[in-house]
């Protein structure tokens, strides 16, 4: 545990409050006008999955949590959980969707994630930049169409859906950022 | 990708920039009509205001014959406005630009952004709510070019703004969301207690002023202008900046914000006139600055001159106009009504 001035909190960070885990989801600095400087921080409550916002003077002290991260795999989708092992140990650990929130859509058995455990507690899923995932259903787009603007939305092997360029087709794998959910290129 | 490269792909994103000059125009239009007369005053000024929470930017004026001097860019145009007030040019407005440094990057601030003030002479701060309610439905029905128009949809919500707003007073407003009473309210012993109570964190140097803002921001702020605009009005004395006294309580000033969706949009006085109270709090003001670590500078001597030879009886408001933009354009933050945004000038990667 660190303890850091709440005008340091930036979005990604898992903080302390009232007793309750929070990962910072946006942060954004106050002043103007309103006397002194306050911190706005949106969170997640990282064992409830809700979302919250609180406002912190930026001088006051808030306590940061050393999160452990262990590189795991994905092996199955349980109900409402995921089911992740731990490569090394063959471990594997349960996690509730609601602290993966959209991005459950990320994951396939073939990517290495990082999961954050407080406690011994899973807090939450860190991926990579990007991912490579197959495209299970695309509609079929006639040919010859030049407009570099054209999209169309297809669907991925874990059911999400991106909008993509017009020319993808079932069975490319493609790139996708994991900060937005979106396309970035063909892998293939 | 930037906003002006954005537009290169989708000239659609156009249309938050026609909205923005049909604002402009619309605010123009309603004070021209009203016989307000359009005004310019210095950005680049020698003593800029001394609110101690803002800081200014500064350069340095260089001329040929004198040595150089310090130069700032205002925060606002109120100083030299005033001016004009002594001057006796009756109601004025201006659109200006206006830059307040220190600012954190934010959905709802640009470090240079568009400033709207208007001052009614021989009013005071109830006119200046009634000239508000009707200045925000004249740009909605001249934006939807519907004469009948009073509802804004904005981010998948409606906005009714015909008059009258809810209004509610500072200490009404405490004690409705906060549960906490005029009396705690003003006490600094008795509200750093009900704060601690409340789970804040309060230290040996936590102070009124903070424990005051953060309950405003985290209980109060999220419940004003959720339907329809909110004027919240009756500030306590300590944060009457540059408004009277409130006659029959003199414990609150003549001050009042008005808020929609969430967004603060305007902040409005009854302008204070006694040019000894005025000298006081700003004497004060440039202490704290000082405390602060912000730049220093002198007093607008030329202001308090203005306040002697006699400033009518006025009341008077800034709005911000990038604000403004964003809810008749709907789109979620005032990034999105700017060719260039802060971010996108500087490099700061």
């Amino acid at each position: 545990m660190s303890v850091i001035k709440a005008g340091s909190i930036r979005k990604g960070m898992y903080l302390l409050h009232k007793d309750q885990p929070y990962f910072v989801t946006k942060t954004d600095f106050m002043s103007p006008g309103k006397g002194s400087a306050f911190m706005r921080v949106k969170y997640r409550n990282a064992k409830t999955g809700n979302t919250e916002e609180f406002t912190y003077k930026s001088n006051e002290s808030v306590e940061e949590l050393d999160v452990e991260s262990k590189q795991m795999q994905f092996l199955y989708a349980d109900g409402d959980d995921s089911v992740l092992m731990d490569n090394t140990t063959f471990e594997q650990v349960s996690i509730p969707n609601t602290l993966i929130a959209e991005k459950v859509g990320l994951l396939s058995p073939e990517i290495q994630v990082y999961v954050l455990f407080y406690d011994g507690e899973a807090l939450g899923v860190s991926f990579p930049p990007k991912v490579r995932l197959t495209v299970t259903y695309a509609e079929d787009s006639t040919a010859g169409n030049t407009q570099g603007q054209a999209r169309k939305n297809v669907t991925l092997e874990t059911g999400l859906v991106v909008s993509a360029p017009i020319f993808v087709k079932e069975g490319n794998v493609l790139v996708i950022d994991t900060e937005t959910l979106s396309y970035v290129s063909r892998a293939n | 990708m930037k906003n002006w490269e954005h537009i290169h792909l989708n000239p659609q994103l156009l249309k938050t920039f026609t909205v923005r000059a049909q604002v402009i125009d619309a605010i123009r239009t309603f004070f021209k009509e009203r016989s307000f007369l359009e005004v310019e005053t210095p950005l680049l000024v020698e003593n800029p205001g001394t609110e101690p929470y803002l800081e200014v930017f500064k350069t340095t004026l260089k001329t040929q014959k004198y040595d150089d001097k310090p130069a700032f860019l205002v925060t606002s145009p109120e100083l030299f406005m005033k001016k004009l007030l002594a001057a006796g040019i009756g109601n004025c407005f201006q659109i200006a630009k206006s830059f307040r440094n220190e600012e954190g990057r934010s959905a709802f601030h640009n470090h240079e952004f568009t400033i709207l003030e208007w001052y009614r002479t021989e009013a005071d701060y109830t006119d200046i709510m009634d000239d508000s309610e009707e200045l925000l439905l004249f740009i909605l029905k001249t934006v939807t070019k519907n004469p009948q128009a009073t509802v804004l949809p904005f981010q998948g919500k409606e906005y009714d703004l015909s008059g009258p707003w809810e209004r509610i007073s500072v200490a009404e407003a405490f004690q409705k969301y906060a549960a906490i009473s005029v009396e705690t309210l003003l006490d600094e012993v008795e509200l750093l207690k009900k704060a601690k109570s409340k789970g804040y964190a309060v230290t040996a140097t936590t102070t009124w002023e903070e424990i005051y803002n953060q309950i405003f921001l985290n209980e109060i702020e999220p419940n004003l202008g959720s339907k329809k605009p909110t004027i919240i009005y009756d500030y306590p004395i300590s944060q009457a900046a540059l408004s009277k006294p409130k006659k029959s309580d003199p414990r609150f000033a003549e001050r009042f914000e008005f808020y929609l969706a969430g967004s603060e949009l305007g902040n409005a006085f009854s302008e204070l006139t006694d040019p000894q109270v005025q000298r006081a709090r700003m004497v004060e003001d440039l202490k704290l600055r000082k405390e602060l670590a912000k730049y220093e500078f002198q007093l607008d001597e030329d202001f308090f001159k203005a306040l002697e030879m006699g400033l009518p009886e006025t009341g008077g408001i800034a709005v911000g106009v990038d604000r403004l933009v964003m809810l008749f354009a709907d789109v979620p933050n005032v990034k999105s009504t700017l060719f260039f945004p802060i971010d996108e000038v500087f490099s700061f990667e």
